[in-house]
């Protein structure tokens, strides 16, 4: 499948087990196979919901944030990162129930997830 | 003219629908012996918020926790969170440090200090340390996790 535009906006859901009420923890971004949402597939309205029905388990996990990104803005921190380089792409993979789950495949450093918290932009719940 | 009732016995009473429950019980949590130490140790180190997280990570987050089907907490991660937590010196003048469960099963600290960002990851493997502003990356083992603790005090 073709990965997705580098003009698109991707959502990734924020747990209390990453959020304390105070900080973000750098791990949401960290490893491989990051799941995100696309905006063009889904609104974020229908994020909300779709990312509590597959976020919330166990039922005491709660979704807190959404966090966005353009993912044209998350290439080009990769390839900017030193000192190792990460050309990032973001893969549709569709979900029953989630049509719009696309994946961050390559592997992401501690270091180049602080690079994205800086500059994700937070969304609360109205 | 007295009320008589059946003996109880098979067949008295049948559960309905609804109140059949078919969640499986993941166990009894039995505490370790120095689980009393460690109540004191994260109240004092990360307060009632850190302490709270604790409880949560420990006993709701099982096995294929999550979307990614996560790992549940590492016994090998909390005893060298543990062993850290022992040592460090926690910043006076800025807020608690913050804990987090990562999806490996590992435990995050993150505080600030001297105007440092500073992150600790204690993983089933072994400990990641980051500081920013300068993105400095290292790692280290379980073993050394007081040794690290101190460090990170004076720094």
């Amino acid at each position: 499948m073709n990965a997705v535009s580098p003009d698109e906006n991707v959502v990734r859901a924020i747990c209390d087990d990453k959020w304390d009420g105070e900080r973000l923890s750098p791990s949401l971004f960290k490893g491989e196979h990051v799941s995100v949402g696309r905006l063009t597939i889904a609104s974020l309205a229908d994020h909300w919901e779709i990312f509590r029905r597959f976020v919330e388990d166990p039922p005491e996990r709660n979704l807190k944030l959404v966090g966005e990104i353009n993912v044209g803005v998350l290439q080009k921190l990769g390839r900017e990162y030193n000192p190792v380089p990460v050309a990032l792409t973001v893969i549709p993979t569709p979900l029953v129930g989630f049509p719009s789950h696309a994946e961050i495949p390559q592997y992401i450093t501690r270091g180049l997830a602080n690079r994205i918290l800086r500059v994700l932009e937070i969304h609360e719940h109205e | 003219m007295p009320t008589t009732f059946s003996s109880p016995g098979a067949g008295t009473y049948k559960l309905g629908e609804k109140l059949i429950n078919d969640t499986p019980i993941h166990g009894v949590h039995e505490p370790l012996p120095n689980e009393g130490a460690r109540e004191d140790l994260l109240l004092k180190k990360l307060g009632a918020r850190g302490w709270g997280r604790m409880h949560h990570f420990r006993y709701y987050y099982q096995p294929r926790w999550g979307e990614s089907r996560c790992k549940s907490l590492s016994p090998r991660a909390t005893e060298a969170f543990f062993r850290f937590l022992e040592s460090v010196k926690v910043p006076e003048h800025s807020s608690l440090p913050s804990l987090f469960l990562t999806d490996q099963g590992g435990l995050e600290l993150r505080w600030e200090h001297h105007g440092k960002d500073i992150q600790v990851e204690f993983t089933g493997t072994g400990i990641e340390i980051y500081c920013s502003p300068d993105d400095q990356e290292s790692t280290a083992s379980h073993s050394q996790a007081s040794e690290l603790a101190k460090a990170l005090s004076a720094a």
